[in-house]
């Protein structure tokens, strides 16, 4: 009898817990804001932190609930994210046609409400407005951008007679001088292959111009085009000499950089994050410079990628997805991203005078450009990129031996028949 | 006789009541089966007639097409997906390796470890111990021992190749070993290098359960006929352990088209080294196209069925002789 009575107890126990359990989340109506973000390298976890710190502690009424997802992992967790009813609110995200396929998708709420509210057609550049619209809305907060360029240690290049190369020649001709002093002349790790992407961006870009490359990117053209040939009949002299990381398919981005951190290796054509994983004390001996030009007759291009956030069309909490979206993109906070992670702002009237020289120095590279791309898996479709990646990784795994024509018209195949699918979608 | 005859009837009318109490009791677990299990299976053979992108309202009846197919294997004109062919290629590679490898290493280590010597029991935990980690953890250590500069297999390649250059003359020594996961020539192989060492201990543990089920009296038996150890290993032994090869040639055969993780850990963005899991996990997840993932899903599914019919039959067919 008393054990049955301590069964029953326990059961009944058991019992009051869940419905409290289920009663608590059922109850949950208070106003929550659901922010997930991929900003999981250390520098960028920090400031995305500090700025939820600044939402909670100047809105307590408004609570928000923030999550970090591994970048890689965030990309593909995102659509679940997005079908998910309840969804989340706001999350973080790239500009270009990766935030086009969720717009196309109907997942992404109209923002232009907010635009005007805010007065934010006024304030930001107009580039950015124009990457923020799409069929005449807005649906995206673009809050930030950074550049792609040659970033190399200064003390090695002088320690050798160089100067950062301009031209093709001299980009050839630094291989070979800091081969013969056993320096690797370029890092790379393309365990990842979007690093290996941005040679092939910067060298179409270099060889038939910023035009043709866009059009590649949008499926206009064909792979099979003369002038693609070409970006790798040029790729292949930096492998005739020697200027690349050996066996870089071992290593991720951070991998190959530490053979640049340890002074192992002089350069690296890397975006503007480089720096959040360079130890400080060596932070002052980088530098960088634009992509060495290959044909002058051509406009220069430059891959300069814009991040920013936007908000889930199944939000369950629009109006403080608003205010959140409002607070981010804010001149206080861009101001404060700029300051503390050395992004460039995307509005006017952010105050640059404080900014580094590295931050002047991008400025002025972006405005130098004549074209400003996103980057190879922004500008063309996902599905496009993921082949064009792993082409770009077959052909480093052997430059000398791949057969570039059958890649080529693999690549050719993929662009045909994506682009016969985007055209049945309508 | 009334008797009886009550008592048989009591019986039947008992059996039928019992009969229907497991079916209750199967009830929820059933529902649960088809739910998770048997809907989304075939849920997949319809996916993988469409051209969903896993955010899109799923396509409607009228949007069906074996296009999928065609593109998979080439059908209509179109050359066969090229990534297919390597990762189809790659999974039989990997059988192989796997129905050879790890299965006679395996017995020959449970031979071994079936006598008396000393420290068999530490030499089998040994042997059994990569089966304890994860296979995310048996990539990342194997990713530290292939690392090209500063790994331990290189270091040591590298090292070897000095020395015998100092004693040999006419021997270069290496600047530097291979690139391992980083080659594409070499990935598959170096993933399988991690996969084999895995697989052996697994191995050998069933080989040593069958090896101590054995009857001591055919052993004995065979032994007073004046069989030597090769003759009692091959005449006796080996046809005794029938049974158990059957089940390890069969887990292999199973582990090798389930094949995924070491693969998604040691090379994420494989390409050379991807088996059909991973071609159809990046076509889905990473390419958007759930449609061509389900297609890849569904013919791995007829691959893994084409071999686990015939076993799962025949072990169906012994059992009811009992």
């Amino acid at each position: 009898m008393n054990k049955l009575f301590t069964r029953r107890a326990a059961f009944v126990f058991a019992l009051v817990i869940m419905i409290a359990l289920v009663g608590s989340v059922v109850a949950q109506d208070e106003p929550i804001i659901r922010y997930a973000s991929y900003a999981s390298d250390p520098g960028a976890r920090e400031a995305d932190e500090a700025l939820v710190a600044q939402w909670t502690a100047a809105h307590p009424d408004q609570p928000l609930e923030h999550n970090i997802t591994d970048h890689e992992a965030f990309k593909q967790a995102i659509r679940t994210y997005l079908v998910a009813d309840p969804s989340l609110d706001v999350l973080t995200w790239f500009a270009g046609n990766r935030m086009a396929f969720f717009v196309d998708r109907g997942l992404a709420a109209d923002l232009t409400p907010l635009f005007e509210r805010e007065g934010w057609n006024d304030v930001y550049a107009p580039g950015f407005i124009a990457l923020a619209t799409q069929d005449e809305a807005q649906y995206f907060v673009p809050t930030s951008y950074y550049w792609w360029a040659m970033y190399f240690r200064t003390s090695i290049m002088e320690a050798n007679g160089l100067t950062a190369p301009a031209t093709w020649d001299e980009l050839l001709s630094t291989c070979d001088t800091l081969n013969a002093a056993g320096i690797v002349p370029i890092t790379i790790g393309t365990q990842a292959p979007w690093t290996a992407a941005a040679w092939f961006d910067f060298l179409n870009m270099r060889i038939n111009g910023p035009e043709f490359h866009i059009n590649l990117m949008r499926l206009q053209e064909s792979y099979t085009d003369p002038r693609v040939a070409d970006v790798f009949t040029y790729w292949r002299q930096l492998y005739e000499h020697n200027c690349f990381l050996p066996d870089s398919a071992a290593y991720d981005w951070q991998g190959g950089l530490d053979f640049m951190n340890r002074g192992e290796a002089a350069m690296y054509l890397m975006g503007g994050f480089i720096t959040d994983s360079v130890p400080e004390e060596i932070q002052s001996d980088y530098d960088f410079a634009m992509f060495p030009v290959i044909n002058p007759d051509v406009p220069i291009g430059i891959d300069a990628p814009t991040d920013g956030y936007f908000m889930s069309v199944n939000a369950p909490n629009p109006e403080g997805a608003y205010d959140f979206l409002a607070f981010l993109g804010s001149q206080e906070s861009q101001q404060f991203a700029a300051d503390e992670l050395g992004r460039l702002p995307t509005r006017t009237d952010v105050d640059t005078s404080n900014f580094t020289e590295a931050q002047q120095k991008g400025i002025a590279l972006v405005q130098s450009a004549d074209y400003v791309a996103q980057f190879y898996d922004r500008d063309t479709t996902p599905e496009m990129a993921e082949a064009g990646l792993n082409a770009f990784a077959e052909f480093i795994a052997d430059p000398m031996g791949a057969d570039v024509a059958a890649l080529l018209e693999s690549l050719e195949a993929d662009r045909v028949r994506i682009a016969a699918e985007i055209e049945a979608a309508g | 006789m009334a008797a009886t005859t009550g008592e048989r009837k009591r019986v039947t009318t008992a059996r039928r009541k019992i009969q229907w109490a497991p079916y209750l009791f199967l009830l929820v677990p059933l529902a649960l089966y088809a739910m998770w299990i048997i809907f989304p299976t075939f849920f997949s053979f319809y996916l993988s007639l469409t051209n969903w992108d896993g955010i899109a309202p799923i396509p409607g009846l009228d949007h069906l097409s074996f296009n999928n197919y065609a593109r998979l294997f080439g059908l209509g004109g179109q050359t066969a997906d090229r990534d297919f062919v390597v990762s189809f290629g790659n999974n039989i590679k990997w059988m192989l390796v796997f129905l050879t490898v790890p299965t006679t290493m395996g017995l020959g280590l449970a031979m071994i470890f079936n006598t008396d010597i000393r420290g068999a029991r530490w030499f089998k935990i040994s042997f059994y111990a990569p089966l304890i980690l994860s296979f995310v953890v048996i990539g990342t250590i194997w990713m530290w021992i292939y690392e090209p500069r500063a790994g331990i297999l290189n270091s040591v390649i590298v090292g070897v190749s000095q020395t015998l250059s100092q004693i040999f003359p006419f021997i270069t020594p290496l600047e530097r070993g291979p690139g391992w996961l980083a080659d594409r020539n070499l990935a598959l192989w170096a993933i399988l290098g991690a996969a084999v060492w895995r697989q052996v201990g697994y191995v050998m543990i069933l080989y040593l359960a069958g090896l101590k089920n054995l009857d001591p009296s055919l052993i004995e038996a065979a032994r007073v006929d004046g069989a030597n150890g090769f003759q009692m290993f091959r005449k006796v032994i080996f046809p005794l352990l029938g049974p158990i090869t059957t089940v390890v040639l069969v887990i292999s055969v199973i582990d090798s088209l389930r094949s995924f993780d070491l693969v998604q850990v040691m090379t994420p963005l494989g390409g050379a080294s991807n088996v059909l899991a991973n071609f159809m996990y990046i076509e889905a997840f990473n390419n958007y196209q759930f449609g061509y993932g389900a297609t890849i899903a569904v013919t791995l599914l007829s691959l893994s069925l084409i071999i686990i019919i015939p076993y799962l039959y025949r072990t169906a067919k012994t059992e009811l002789e009992y």
